[in-house]
């Protein structure tokens, strides 16, 4: 159960694209820039099924050129830990 | 727990990402609302009134892409200078709630089914006509406010008082301002403040009556504190029944007990009289004393009726009256030590002080309101200070129109735009202006608003239409009004923004084009004249009051009386309007005028606007050649009442001992229907509270944010205590804003009202208190 | 519970390239319209609040406020920000309240950090204009939005001082946002020493057209 943060850097002039298709999918939030092309990404997934299959889809999204973590925390690991 | 942890969790993602961000691009920024898309930036600025309180701040709305996207104060604008309030300067959000009403509908089967809004005007406009046919003219009603737009009401009394023939037209502006209007036409003849804001560049003294306006007229009250700060000599006297902001920042708070400003404001009168403070070159020449009926009741039985009648005194027989206001008798009834009554009487009595009284609902929602507003003016007219720069009796308004609408166009059942529906005079002029027949006016006055609200609980009214306000939440003694309007062959018509109690009731909603949605005009506490243009489209179907109006008048076949076109309409309105005030005492400046300027004041003679009326430096409506004319009074006298002090309503006792005390704060605005789905508002203050004094508390067992019940003889609601906020009450009293819809203050408050002004008392009842 | 703050950092080398594209894109940069008429008589707040700062209050560090808590406050360009932190319920408005910290500024023990400079301390009835949070939670969902709020760098040439991008309407004095330990580090600016920041820095609201000169 992950939650993790992102600098999104979408490819040049597909910013809005990438906005439109980032809010588009489940378990994301998103938070663009007012004054640069980029976009901050929270992914918040209930399991690790279905972090796989955001990471999947992220990575297939034509208007996005690179993504880069920020934040990452892990409930599970977290008791696991304890 | 785990869900905190995981919000705090995201939250640090969000943050992280975010400092990510601004290491790697300097300079980058995230805001905190939404974009607009495809726009281009550029925003266009235009002025007008803000919409919420009296005060009337011109603010300036910035327009994008067709819609609001930001304020300024409007820098040009005398009455606030550039500086709004919170509510000003977020105003404009309320109109992008995401509830807003946008469709017309109609109770079909019990439910509300939206209708194309010709259908809904068509079902209002047969249901007037078949009541009336039914019930006869007197059963059908309209309720406004002083949020009505000048246009709004005029269209508004025309059909009813000129068309329909019927004076059931009554406003909010009767539950916040009807006092101030009787005193006025009691003491002056003539409604309205003969000073303005601009007094407050000039007082040495200002003292507040019962009056929060730290919080209620924030504006007004930064631009006294900031004249203090820099003349060296002004100071702040808060004389209230409860400790605020205001008492805050005053230099000396004064607290008396509930009512018994009537027995300060007498011994103030005997302590000038006394010590020969009195100005009898003023008094000689401009002032007459009288006196009233006494023992005048409270109102609270159905069908009540009063009628004072005023007697000639000498100025011998009025300190006789006086006698029994020595300070120190008045210090056991008051509360308040006669050393601090002295001291208010020696500000108003020292000739090198210039002295301006404030006041606002602690005065004027007060069984004796009437009298306290001439007791107030007693004070100012003994000493002579009153209608010059800085020596000022002002009145406050709560509404942004209820001067502009309310007592100008005189939205209420005995009033016509011009004089009263008692006047045959009168009744000709407005027959005349409104191309009627004059029989179509009657002569008599029919209900004032708790009266009419009973009418229609008793079913003598049946069809009652309500615009721009939200009864179903002000009404005191709520319970009664509302099981009334629910009654099965009542039919209620709701023209409104946003869904409210008072829509809840409704058989009709019509949605309402929301202030700068639409032309018009408003008309602030000090005789000014405010018009804005329509700067954003009105959403869906919503229709501009006026025009609503207008369509169920020409359905039932008033087209000759409402000809206009929706190109003009409101300027064709304001000039047939104006007609009713032309001379110098009441003339309105022009349409082309208005458009340019951000508020004219009236009198506007010549071109030239009325800072000071009665004095013939500023006021061309003076004819007498003295230094003062009273022209309101046929005696062209101002008048002196002995008006005694007598108990409230209803006073704590050993079964209910406590007072409740309601009001508001300064983040909403009246029912919080709109400042509530204004973000930063409502995150402010998301809900209504009691204010405990910590003693009382103390003894409860009750800390803040516990609940409380709070019990009347007309019902109970239960609510957090706050403790040590903002506001402290004295012992024995309690204090509850009333803008939240989910704790019906008004449901134990007391629909007892003053005989002559008919305004109920939102500041006296009678409470106990349990710990929940 | 892991933190990774810039992990993978490297790989926004390419984004970064890409950002030089965009300044090309700002439009938009036009003559004022909204500023009062007699700012250009009020510049004896700038030279009073430079002659009145300590120097250090003038560079020392701001300790990481940042403009997107700057916006994060407020409803639009120029809204009165909404007031952060708890307040004290006695505070009625004297100038000895809030304006104790936000009057000059100064390290506050209390939040461990500098705190912010009003550019308008004449106006001492804070609560008027500015609101507290006391929930985060809305009435009822808004469909609020306003403009982007002005850019920054917004130089015509490469090199050039940036004009100032907003209005000067309850914001006369440069000093009290733009320097001191206070100020947001994105717009605390490195040479306040030199005082006169109009010498360089013109007006130039974003909010109206660019108008092409032209000679009749």
């Amino acid at each position: 159960m992950p939650i993790f943060s992102y600098l999104a850097i979408p490819r040049e002039g597909a910013r809005e694209t990438l906005c439109a298709q980032l809010s588009g999918l489940d378990h994301c939030q998103v938070i663009p820039a007012d004054n640069q092309d980029v976009v901050v990404l929270v992914t918040d997934t209930p399991d690790e099924a279905c972090e796989k299959r955001l990471q999947k889809r992220l990575k297939g999204l034509g208007s996005l050129q690179s993504l880069s973590l920020a934040f990452g925390y892990d409930e599970k690991k977290e008791q696991g830990g304890q | 727990m785990a869900l905190d942890r995981r919000q705090f969790m995201k939250q640090a993602a969000v943050s992280s990402a975010l400092a990510a961000a601004g290491a790697v691009f300097p300079g980058i920024s995230f805001g905190d609302w939404n974009k607009l898309t495809n726009n281009s930036g550029i925003v266009s600025w235009q002025k007008s009134p803000c919409r919420f309180c009296g005060t009337g701040c011109g603010i300036l709305v910035g327009v994008s892409g067709g819609r609001a996207v930001a304020v300024k104060g409007d820098p040009n604008c005398s009455v606030n200078k550039g500086l709004c309030c919170m509510k000003g300067y977020h105003s404009v959000q309320s109109l992008y709630a995401k509830d807003r009403l946008t469709k017309a509908k109609v109770r079909k089967n019990g439910q509300m089914v939206e209708v194309p809004i010709q259908e809904a005007l068509d079902l209002v406009a047969s249901k007037l006509k078949q009541t009336i046919e039914s019930h006869g003219k007197d059963s059908v009603a309209i309720y406004g406010s002083g949020q009505w737009t000048i246009p709004d009401g005029y269209v508004a009394s025309k059909l009813f008082k000129g068309c329909l023939g019927t004076n059931n037209v009554e406003a909010n502006a009767r539950l916040c301002m009807a006092s101030a209007v009787t005193g006025f036409m009691t003491t002056f003849g003539i409604d309205e403040p003969m000073g303005c804001y601009e007094d407050m560049d000039h007082a040495n003294v200002f003292i507040t009556w019962g009056n929060n306006m730290a919080e209620m007229h924030p504006v007004l009250f930064s631009r006294m504190i900031a004249n203090r700060k820099r003349r060296s000599n002004v100071r702040i006297i808060d004389f209230a029944t409860r400790f605020t902001r205001t008492s805050q920042a005053a230099d000396m708070s004064i607290l008396f007990k509930p009512q018994t400003d009537l027995a300060v404001a007498n011994a103030i009168c005997y302590e000038i009289i006394r010590n020969d403070w009195v100005n009898w070159n003023f008094v000689n020449e401009h002032v007459s004393f009288h006196k009233g009926k006494t023992n005048i009741g409270y109102g609270t039985e159905d069908h009540f009726a009063f009628q004072d009648k005023g007697e000639n005194i000498s100025f011998a027989e009025y300190k006789q009256f006086l006698e029994d206001y020595t300070p120190e008798k008045v210090e056991k009834i008051s509360g308040v030590p006669a050393k601090d009554i002295k001291y208010l009487a020696a500000l108003y009595g020292d000739p090198s002080q210039k002295v301006t009284s404030f006041w606002c609902m602690g005065m004027n929602q007060h069984t004796r309101g009437t009298w306290i507003n001439n007791l107030v003016y007693n004070i100012h007219l003994l000493v002579g200070k009153i209608s010059t720069p800085g020596n000022s009796p002002f009145s406050l308004t709560g509404q942004p129109s209820a001067c502009g609408t309310v007592r100008e166009v005189g939205t209420l059942t005995h009033k016509l735009p011009h004089g009263v529906v008692m006047n045959e005079h009168d009744r000709e002029m407005a027959a005349r202006i409104w191309d009627v027949p004059v029989t179509n006016i009657d002569p008599k006055p029919t209900y004032h608003t708790v009266e009419m609200f009973r009418a229609l609980d008793r079913g003598d009214i049946r069809f009652i239409w309500i615009q721009v306000t939200n009864p179903m939440v002000t009404m005191p003694n709520l319970r009664r009004y509302r099981n009334g309007a629910q009654k099965d062959d009542r039919f209620v018509v709701v023209s409104d923004v946003y869904p409210t109690p008072t829509t809840d009731v409704a058989d009709v909603i019509l949605p309402a084009a929301m202030w700068i949605e639409q032309e018009g005009l408003f008309g602030n506490s000090e005789r000014r004249t405010q018009h804005f243009a329509q700067i954003v489209d009105p959403p869906g179907d919503a229709m501009s009051d006026t025009w609503q109006i207008i369509e169920v008048a020409r359905r039932l076949g008033f087209d000759k009386q409402f000809p206009w076109s929706e190109e003009n309409y409101i300027e064709k309105i304001w000039e047939e309007y104006r007609l009713f005030h032309a001379g110098p005492k009441h003339e309105m400046a022009p349409y082309k005028v208005l458009r340019e300027r951000s508020g004219v004041q009236w009198p506007f003679v010549n071109g030239k606007e009325t800072r000071w009326r009665f004095n013939p430096k500023h006021d061309p409506a003076c004819t007498n050649g003295k230094d003062f004319d009273f022209y309101g009074k046929k005696d062209n006298r101002a008048w002196i009442w002995a008006r005694p002090y007598e108990p409230a309503a209803e006073s704590p006792d050993d079964e209910y001992n406590f007072w409740l005390n309601t009001g508001r704060v300064i983040e909403h605005w009246h029912t919080g229907s709109m400042t509530r789905r204004i973000p930063v508002l409502h995150n402010a203050v998301p809900s209504a509270y009691v204010e405990l004094n910590p003693e009382d508390a103390a003894e409860l067992g009750v800390v803040n944010g516990e609940m409380v019940r709070i019990i009347s003889r007309r019902g109970q609601i239960i609510i957090p205590a706050q403790i040590n906020g903002r506001g402290v009450p004295p012992r024995g009293m309690v204090f509850v804003p009333f803008f939240d819809e989910s704790y019906l203050v008004n449901e134990v408050t007391l629909d007892a009202f003053c005989p002559i002004s008919k305004q109920p008392d939102y500041k006296k009842c009678a409470v106990r208190l349990e710990k929940v | 519970m892991k933190f990774s703050i810039g992990n993978g950092m490297s790989s926004l080398s390419i984004a970064i390239l890409g950002l030089f594209g965009l300044l090309s894109l700002f439009t938009g940069v036009c003559r004022a319209t909204d500023v009062p008429d007699n700012f250009d008589n009020q510049g004896g707040k700038i030279y009073n609040a430079h002659q009145l700062t300590t120097e250090a209050g003038l560079t020392a560090d701001s300790g990481g406020r940042n403009l997107a808590d700057y916006y994060g406050l407020r409803q639009y360009p120029g809204s009165p920000p909404r007031i952060p932190h708890e307040v004290d319920p006695a505070f009625g408005g004297g100038e000895n309240d809030c304006l104790s910290c936000h009057g000059k500024g100064g390290f506050s023990a209390e939040f461990g950090r500098f705190a912010p400079v009003t550019p308008h301390p004449e106006n001492t009835l804070c609560y008027q204009c500015h609101a507290q949070t006391t929930t985060t939670k809305l009435f009822v969902e808004t469909e609020w939005k306003s403009v982007r709020s002005p850019r920054l760098g917004l130089s015509s040439l490469a090199s050039s001082p940036p004009p100032v991008p907003h209005s000067l309407q309850l914001r006369e004095n440069c000093i009290a946002c733009h320097t001191g330990p206070g100020a947001v580090t994105e717009i605390r600016v490195s040479h306040a020493s030199r005082g006169d920041c109009r010498q360089c820095h013109a007006t130039v609201v974003q909010g109206a057209p660019l108008l092409e000169f032209d000679r009749k």
